[in-house]
């Protein structure tokens, strides 16, 4: 069985997330835990761009890796980090925390799915990933939804900072 | 290209691996962030589906998720910053007022 340059670059990015996922929950500093989720989101940007999903690749790049991790960054400066790395990591719970994971994983690689097959027809794949196409078929087809995600934003943002702001406006 | 079960393999691990991360952690912000990494696992498959089935759907729903997990972002952080403001620090062991 051959191998293509786009498998080679496939397995690499899929080991190479695999890996930094788990640094990243096993880090006891929480800075570099936060550095290796970088790497993971980079990571799986490439991966979004080997199924042909450019404009996913493009907001996996733009909101996870910029907005979100650097959100997440801020907020780690609330912490007492010297005293954050010196105490566990892990809760005493651990080994059976890991036992679950191990079970998911397990239960998900052994379900196989034999009769998966393409159900439309591969040729139109190449007009597939394009931003126009992508656009028509979100403001169409799934316009409703859109607009709903748009306020499901708004109420967490609002209510961010109602819970944030706590008793001082009453 | 990569076959399908490659995708949903490279998903269950990271799923698996970000499952493991939200539950043993012992702090909170990292275990949203390993709620994000549940989260990007998820789009990993929904790429994968979407390549494999000649069909953009799957990536409108992954798009779909990366908002959700922006909004998980904003609620969760705001709780962190009202629960740093009752008592310093991210513990999730020492959050056992409704322990009786």
């Amino acid at each position: 069985m051959a191998i293509s340059a786009g498998q080679i670059v496939f397995y690499y990015l899929a080991a190479a997330s695999i890996a930094s996922a788990i640094l990243a929950v096993t880090r006891a500093n929480p800075v570099h835990g936060m550095l290796w989720v970088l790497a993971l989101f980079l990571h799986v940007a490439g991966i979004f761009l080997l199924a042909g999903a450019e404009f996913l690749a493009a907001v996996q790049v733009i909101v996870y890796a910029g907005a979100i991790l650097v959100f997440y960054l801020f907020f780690l400066m609330l912490l007492d980090l010297p005293a954050e790395a010196a105490g566990p990591r892990f809760g005493r719970h651990w080994p059976l925390c890991a036992l679950a994971g191990f079970a998911f994983a397990a239960l998900a690689l052994w379900v196989r799915i034999p009769g998966l097959t393409p159900a439309g027809e591969l040729t139109a794949s190449a007009s597939r990933g394009s931003l126009r196409t992508f656009g028509l078929a979100l403001f169409q087809q799934f316009v409703l939804p859109f607009e709903i995600l748009s306020l499901v934003l708004l109420a967490a943002i609002v209510g961010a900072v109602v819970v944030a702001r706590g008793r001082t406006g009453s | 290209m990569a076959p399908l079960g490659s995708y949903l393999a490279l998903s269950a691990i990271l799923f698996a691996i970000g499952m493991i991360g939200f539950l043993s952690r012992r702090n909170i912000i990292l275990m949203l962030v390993s709620a994000e990494i549940m989260l990007n696992a998820v789009n990993v498959s929904l790429a994968g589906f979407s390549h494999h089935m000649a069909d953009q759907r799957g990536q409108i729903l992954a798009l779909f998720v990366i908002a959700v997990a922006a909004a998980e972002l904003a609620a969760g952080l705001g709780l962190v910053i009202a629960l740093t403001r009752n008592r310093p620090g991210v513990n999730i062991e020492d959050l056992t007022q409704l322990k009786w």
